[in-house]
């Protein structure tokens, strides 16, 4: 029984080579536009996050002169930076509006209408990677400025990370200070 | 340096099989279909092992604990190909999920059969009151895993230590499986501190170092008054 499935198998590999080939040239041109996505490294991280409204961190820590932890309230003392909830702006913006900005009626909107506005996510570490704020912000102080840009000069909405979140970027400022790199200090 | 070890004590230990439990749920170990268990894939990091206890003339058939070991010098690492598998500084014999290329090589060379294999990947119900640990990854099928000391608490606790510039006391980092042991049999702690509880059972005379003829260094160790095989 066994034999005559053995001759067929021949001709099958040769065809399996054929297939193979095909899917080798399917591979060169996926590693291709690999490639070019490594020649492009920051323009492949660099996908353009889209924020429900253009919020400004220039207006706010520039002009109204609001610290990052006002805002960010656990990013000395916890794992997360946490994103404002609307009950934060309540504080300034109420019924009458600061500004003729209609960026700023977004905002009024969402506070006449109740619910929290749908920010989107711009860094973040995959579940298996255990990155904490309080780490580099209280204990080594490490500035905001070093892995998220001058924040306080954006006039338009975070969109974009400045120091893409990827193992080489962790790894290369660590060799620099000294700090392990022993993989389960960082993957859980 | 710490170096991480556990004593098990099988003289308190009942075999109520509470740190299997408690370790399957705090590290997200898959639960494995009825008939997939009955094939063999069943997953634990802490198993339970069958031993046989005898004192005078009597022979005991019990069920014991059975982590990863943490050997000093592991047997699984070597064979790795691609560094997935490692003993770190402090000891911990760490398993990179993503790094892993599911070739099984560590498993075959572990004697204690402390390494599971992902068959399937893991399943788990969006709303349902068992939500997975958010501190540990999930696996994906094709990868082996297994104990791993709970590390992720230790990543924790080194933060807040650190931060108050002092040295993990002893008794601040538990492991799952003793926080849930109600006999107090599992003890965990660091045995290079001479004034920690696990240095002190390590030097006790009931100590027990399971297959210790393979000289492998294994940082768990059993305690018991009887002979256990
Ligand atoms: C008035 C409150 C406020 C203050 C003060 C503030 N932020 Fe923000 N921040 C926000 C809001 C709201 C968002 C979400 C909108 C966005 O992504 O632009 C945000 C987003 C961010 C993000 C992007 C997070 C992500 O991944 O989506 C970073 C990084 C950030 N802020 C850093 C800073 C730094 C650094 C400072 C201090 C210089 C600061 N923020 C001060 C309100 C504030
Ligand atoms: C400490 C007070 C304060 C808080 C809190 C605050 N803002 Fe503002 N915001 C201001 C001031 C002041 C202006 C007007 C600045 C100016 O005159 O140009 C402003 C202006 C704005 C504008 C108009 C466009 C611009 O940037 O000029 C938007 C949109 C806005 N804020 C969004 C928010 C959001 C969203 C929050 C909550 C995360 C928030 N603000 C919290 C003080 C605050
Ligand atoms: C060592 C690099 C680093 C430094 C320094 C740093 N951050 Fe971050 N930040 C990150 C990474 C990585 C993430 C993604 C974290 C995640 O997904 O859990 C992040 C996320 C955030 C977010 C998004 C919300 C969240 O918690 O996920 C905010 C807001 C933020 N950072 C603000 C700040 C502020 C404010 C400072 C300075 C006080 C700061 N960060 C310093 C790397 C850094
Ligand atoms: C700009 C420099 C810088 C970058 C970028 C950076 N780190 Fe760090 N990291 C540090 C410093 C400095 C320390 C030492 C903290 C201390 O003194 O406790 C540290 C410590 C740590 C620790 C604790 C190490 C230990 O001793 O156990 C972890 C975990 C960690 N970083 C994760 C990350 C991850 C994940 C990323 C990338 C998303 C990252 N870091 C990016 C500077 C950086
Ligand atoms: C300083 C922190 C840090 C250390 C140390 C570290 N990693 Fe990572 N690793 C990361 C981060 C952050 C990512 C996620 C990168 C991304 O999303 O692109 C990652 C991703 C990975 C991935 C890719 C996962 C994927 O989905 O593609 C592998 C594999 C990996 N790490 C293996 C290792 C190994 C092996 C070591 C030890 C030699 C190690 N890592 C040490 C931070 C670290």
């Amino acid at each position: 029984m066994n034999i005559p499935e053995r001759t067929s198998a021949r001709a099958d590999s040769r065809l399996e080579v054929r297939e193979g080939m095909r899917i080798g040239a399917g591979l060169v041109i996926v590693m291709m536009g690999g490639a070019l996505c490594i020649l492009h490294a920051s323009g492949c991280r660099e996908r353009k996050v889209e924020q429900p409204i253009d919020y400004s961190h220039k207006t706010h820590v520039g002009t109204a002169g609001i610290a990052c932890v006002d805002c960010h309230q656990s990013v000395e003392s916890g794992i997360r930076a946490t994103i404002p909830p609307l009950e934060t702006c309540k504080g300034c913006h109420s019924d009458t509006p600061l500004t003729e900005s209609p960026e700023e009626k977004k905002l009024l909107n969402y506070l006449a209408n109740g619910g929290e506005i749908p920010w989107n996510k711009v860094y973040q570490v995959p579940d298996h990677v255990y990155f904490s704020h309080r780490r580099h912000v209280s204990r080594s102080k490490v500035t905001c400025q070093e892995c998220h840009g001058d924040i306080a000069s954006f006039v338009n909405a975070v969109s974009f990370q400045f120091l893409p979140v990827t193992m080489e970027n962790c790894m290369k400022c660590h060799k620099e200070r000294n700090v392990t790199n022993d993989c389960l200090s960082c993957h859980r | 340096m710490p170096k991480w070890a556990m004593a098990i004590d099988l003289d308190k230990c009942t075999g109520c099989e509470s740190c299997m439990i408690a370790c399957k749920v705090e590290n997200n170990v898959a639960i494995v279909d009825p008939e997939q268990a009955q094939a063999g894939r069943v997953m634990y990091w802490m198993d339970m092992m069958t031993a046989y206890e005898s004192e005078d003339t009597q022979v005991v058939r019990r069920i014991v604990p059975k982590p990863c070991f943490h050997c000093d010098e592991p047997p699984c690492t070597v064979v790795c190909p691609v560094g997935a598998t490692y003993r770190n500084p402090e000891g911990i014999v760490a398993q990179v999920y993503h790094r892993c290329i599911g070739c099984r090589y560590c498993m075959a060379a572990c004697p204690y059969t402390a390494k599971v294999f992902n068959w399937y990947a893991p399943k788990w119900l969006e709303d349902s009151a068992c939500r997975p640990n958010p501190d540990v990854s999930l696996r994906m099928s094709g990868v082996v895993e297994k104990c791993s000391f709970c590390s992720h608490r230790l990543q924790q606790i080194k933060e807040i230590a650190d931060l108050e510039g002092r040295r993990i006391e002893d008794g601040e980092y538990v492991t799952a499986c003793q926080e849930n042991c109600p006999t107090d049999a599992i003890v965990f702690g660091d045995i290079e501190d001479k004034d920690s509880s696990v240095y002190k059972l390590s030097k006790s005379y009931r100590v027990k170092r399971y297959m210790d003829d393979l000289d492998v260094k294994p940082k768990v160790f059993y305690l018991s008054r009887r002979t256990t095989e």
